[in-house]
């Protein structure tokens, strides 16, 4: 025997021998592990076999286990399908899981301070292994975490699930709703690009429109008027800190009150004004283990696996360039989600619609089981709530195109035309004209006016047909003095245009028919126009872009062009005359530029 | 969609266990690729930085630095420059001859120890050790002409180089001689002996580090004194946010990067050291000027308005157009109201919207202007953000030059 006050191993091995004393012990650890299961009731389960003892032990691991005790037994084998859950409420957990455990990874990368944080998303992309695939992996899993979450609400509404008893259970999904949101939005701000701190501040100004609150709301926000260092590291702890445990803890509340009242049943499956969940009879009892477990593992596979997939090649984070509270980007608009808000607003009053509409929207969403108390869950009486469901869905999609940058968004087309050939990546988008290969580039004066020759013409006829023309009406020379003051080198400025060298530099030319073919898309904006791509060298590896657009101007009063009984466009005349004594228009002449370094590798 | 729920246990355990080792396969052959797309990160995000410098360069520097670097002579040098990427040309013609100098010391001696062995009476050589000797005696023989043919060669470089920095000095682009100077073949004159000591720019300044951290802490605190030596230049401003200039450290970073691009290592030649303005003009006798340069305005608004009535100083618009566009570069900014309020209808805004806010009640619009130039941070415009015109035109124009800017602005 054994001074120990238990018998020890050795003790076993003498009794029993070596190799049952090891297996009783192995056996005797899987059961405590599992809270309940030993070798052989595992070995039954997974191989699809009834449990051998009684009780049935698989039970017992959600009575004494910890992890288990918070799902149910067993489950309806009606709301195991792909209807009616679609599997909604699930992902919405895997991606709440998803979202912490790719986030924890990420914030060892971080610092939120607007000096250091663009810097850290470049060393994630830069110097840490795996970096970029965990970032475009929490930043794709946010995204469709709300989608999800918004579907799994449509879902409920669909199917009536939100009546009795279920009516608190809504409200806390509700919540989690708007929770699910604000952490994307707070996180939306953290790279501290371009495109996160104009979508916030966008989506922050909304708040701004609230009586007496807004100001004071916004600048507890912010922590200033602007976005700076005080509004990163407050929205940073929103981020990791105070949302995920609002959503941990509803999250617990509405997984708990799921649990009591059981997985509602298709409509179909029970009487009108009963609800049967809880009541499921033994031969429609599809057990946790082993068939929903081997389930949710498969699923966990298939989701990780469609996502790991679609990071790798079909998806990558955005990151535009540094933050800067002095340029604002063409086309800012809050992120997708926020939309509909962007879009109420362009209808009028900023307080109505961004703030009380919003408001209006989701006081009555949270309302909405306690103000259709119809007891019958069948579609076929419920018409009205599905056709309030389906406006629901048409009016959020239409408000969201209307949040779209281009409607009804007074941009002059100059400026417009110009931008779409030239912005920088942006959800792996890029202006065209970055995509010239570097060696197509070819130094020289380009200008789409060539492209409008008649074919039978040659091309170096045509050119200096152009040249002689933009020379004889001084529209050359204002070119010149707008690359000037654009700072273009004295001895890079080109004498006059040239041929498009079309059959070295194909792309070049691509570029060059695009740009004629949206400046012919404005005649009434942009008449008697022509575009110029002048490229020029600046550095060893770095070529100047300078896009130029020239056009008589007409007359804009509230960004529309003016026109005149034939439905011409009024044009606006210089003070000069021609020689037959007509008076000239007046030129009006626009210019960006862009610079492209050989390894910036746009046109990869 | 149903099929999707394998029905049978072995099925989907089957399932999930591919699609686990599948997503292991595949997060395992993203990492083997991960230091290549790193590497290749880092050289796209290095060729972006030099654009976002270029567009910031042209925007902001090239005004004094000139548009391809090569500097404008009495305002600021040219950073497309040899000189201060450490291309010394008359240090390498130096240098080579004092290795030609020093090959020749050790070939001497050899030839010495050549020699004793030859003539060493004690020990004759055997004749066959003589044969051997005379050949060595020829071979060294022949190096020593050839360092002294290397010695000619460099030296005659040298006086090449020199004259064609006098030429320049002649055309004027070398404004820190005002004369000519002899060069002669001992090569002691004005021009080598600068050489000498200056042959870099961080020799020149003294610099301890490398020249990144030059060019970076320069455009961080600008450069106390450039005033002087470019009297026509308006001084190395202080350009990051840190020292109260308007650029982040990225952006500081960004135009450090595209003002290294200019580097060309070993391919720099004399024709660019000629190309570059690379002096400013110092003083005859490196004093300041006999006559002190009129007292900056300052920023007590109500004291230059008195000061203006004592002095009846009268502002004019044409020289503040020019001011105002040029010496101070105030329309950078003040262009097209996207960075700071547009200069066409500065007056007619003042007087319809500014002057209507509480705050500037009893204002008239000059004591307006002169307060936004003079204190900017004061008071913002709603909609531009603060900290973002610099602090110092006070203390950078005199009583004079701030009249002529307030009567330009006020036809605006």
């Amino acid at each position: 025997m054994t001074i120990l006050p238990f018998p020890s191993f050795l003790d076993d091995v003498k009794e029993k021998g070596f190799k049952k004393a090891v297996f009783e012990g192995i056996d005797d650890s899987v059961e405590r592990l599992t809270a309940g299961l030993n070798v052989q009731d595992l070995r039954e389960a997974f191989r699809g076999e009834a449990a051998s003892r009684r009780p049935n032990p698989r039970l017992t691991p959600h009575a004494d286990g910890f992890w288990l005790h918070m799902r149910p037994s067993y489950f309806n084998r009606d709301v195991t399908g792909m209807y009616p859950t679609f599997r909604l409420g699930w992902l919405s957990s895997y991606f709440v899981f998803f979202e912490t455990i790719t986030g924890i990874l990420l914030m060892l990368w971080y610092t939120p301070s607007p000096e250091i944080a663009y810097g850290d998303m470049l060393t994630i992309l830069s110097n840490v292994p795996l970096g970029q695939l965990m970032r475009d992996m929490h930043r794709l899993g946010a995204e469709f975490m709300v989608a999800v979450v918004a579907m799994h609400m449509m879902r409920t509404w669909i199917t009536g699930s939100y009546k009795k008893p279920r009516q608190f259970t809504w409200f806390t999904g509700l919540l989690l709703l708007v929770i699910t949101g604000f952490l994307s939005f707070s996180g939306y701000l953290l790279p501290w690009d371009q495109l996160s701190l104009w979508a916030v501040t966008i989506g922050a100004s909304m708040a701004e429109a609230t009586p007496v609150v807004g100001e004071q709301v916004n600048l507890l926000l912010r922590g200033a008027p602007e976005l700076g260092a005080n509004g990163l590291l407050r929205f940073y702890l929103l981020h990791v800190l105070a949302l995920p445990a609002l959503l941990f803890v509803f999250f617990g509340v509405h997984y708990y009150k799921v649990v009591i009242h059981g997985h509602s049943l298709p409509p179909q499956k029970e009487n009108i004004g009963e609800d049967t969940a809880k009541r499921v009879p033994l031969d429609k009892r599809v057990y946790f283990i082993p068939d929903m477990l081997t389930y949710e593992m498969m699923w966990l596979g298939a989701t990780t696996f469609i996502i790991t997939v679609l990071c790798i090649w079909f998806y990558h984070a955005p990151l535009e360039n540094h933050a800067d509270p002095q340029v604002t980007p063409l086309g800012t608009t809050a992120p997708w989600y926020f939309l509909w808000i962007q879009g109420a607003l362009k209808l009028g009053d900023k307080f109505f619609w961004g703030v009380a509409f919003p408001t209006i929207a989701l006081g009555g969403l949270a309302l909405l089981p306690y103000l259709d108390v119809t007891p019958s869950r069948r579609y076929a009486h419920r018409r009205f709530m599905l056709t309030l469901a389906c406006l629901l869905i048409s009016v959020s999609t239409i408000l969201s195109y209307m949040g779209l940058a281009k409607f009804a968004v007074q941009t002059s087309a100059e400026t417009e035309i110009v931008h779409e050939l030239t912005f920088e990546p942006a959800h792996s988008k890029v202006g065209i004209g970055r995509t010239i290969p570097f060696d197509q580039m070819i130094v020289g004066a380009y200008t789409t006016a060539q492209l409008h020759y008649p074919d039978e013409m040659s091309v170096s006829d045509a050119i200096a047909a152009i040249n002689a023309e933009v020379a004889a009406n001084g529209q050359y020379e204002q070119m010149i003095t707008e690359l000037k003051d654009q700072h273009v080198g004295a001895n890079q400025l080109p004498l006059r245009f040239r041929a498009i060298p079309a059959a070295e530099a194909p792309t070049l030319m691509r570029v060059m028919e695009e740009f004629a073919h949206h400046l012919e898309a404005e005649p009434k904006e942009l008449p008697n126009v022509w575009g110029a791509l002048v490229i020029t060298d600046n550095q060893a590896g770095l070529k100047r872009l300078d896009w130029v657009v020239s056009w008589d101007s007409v007359l804009i009063e509230a960004g529309h062009v003016q026109l005149d009984d034939n439905g011409d466009p009024i044009l606006i005349y210089s003070d000069q005359v021609d020689a037959e004594g007509n008076p000239i228009p007046a030129r009006r002449i626009y210019s960006d530029h862009l610079f492209i370094h050989e390894a910036s590798a746009y046109f990869d | 969609m149903n099929i999707l729920f394998i029905r049978s246990i072995e099925g989907r355990i089957l399932a999930g266990i591919t699609m686990f080792v599948g997503m292991m396969i595949l997060v395992g052959w993203v990492a083997i690729n991960e230091e290549a797309r790193m590497q290749a990160f880092v050289q796209q995000h290095t060729g972006r930085s030099i654009e976002r410098g270029a567009e910031l360069f042209a925007s902001l520097c090239s005004e004094c630095h000139g548009e391809e670097g090569y500097g404008a002579g009495d305002r600021a040098p040219g950073l497309n420059n040899p000189h201060l990427f450490g291309y010394d040309p008359v240090g390498i013609q130096t240098a080579a001859v004092t290795n030609a100098n020093r090959a020749l010391v050790r070939l001497n001696k050899d030839m010495a120890s050549l020699l004793e062995e030859m003539t060493d009476t004690e020990n004759p050589p055997s004749e066959e050790r003589q044969n051997e000797i005379v050949a060595a005696i020829a071979a060294v023989e022949e190096r020593i002409e050839e360092q002294n043919l290397a010695i000619d060669a460099a030296v005659a470089e040298r006086i090449s180089i020199l004259e064609t920095l006098n030429t320049a000095v002649e055309n004027d682009l070398y404004p820190l001689w005002d004369t000519v100077v002899d060069i002669e073949q001992t090569g002691d004159n004005e021009l080598e002996v600068f050489f000498n000591s200056n042959g870099t720019r961080l020799a020149q300044v003294g610099w301890g580090g490398d020249l990144h951290g030059y060019i970076v802490t320069t455009l961080i605190h600008g450069r106390p004194g450039s005033a002087r030596v470019y009297p026509n230049g308006t001084g190395m401003a202080a350009w990051s946010q840190t020292a109260g200039g308007p650029l982040r450290q990225d952006q500081i970073e960004d135009l450090a990067a595209y003002i290294l691009n200019w580097d060309k290592g070993e391919a720099w030649t004399m024709e660019d050291f000629i190309a570059v303005a690379q002096y400013g003009k110092p003083l005859a006798d490196g004093s300041l000027p006999s006559e002190p340069p009129p007292p900056p305005a300052g920023d007590n608004v109500a004291g230059i308005l008195l000061r203006w009535e004592l002095e009846e100083i009268v502002g004019s618009a044409v020289s503040g157009e020019l001011l105002y566009d040029q010496e101070f570069g105030c329309t950078d900014c003040h262009r097209d109201g996207a960075s700071a309020p547009d200069t066409i209808g500065t007056a007619t805004r003042i007087r319809n919207e500014r002057l209507t806010l509480p705050q500037f009640s009893g204002y008239t619009i000059e004591q307006y202007i002169i307060e936004s130039i003079t204190r900017p941070g004061d008071y913002v415009v709603d909609g531009y953000s603060s900290g973002l015109m610099p602090v110092n035109f006070g203390a950078r124009m005199t009583d004079q030059q701030l009249a002529d800017i307030v009567a330009y602005l006020l036809t605006q």
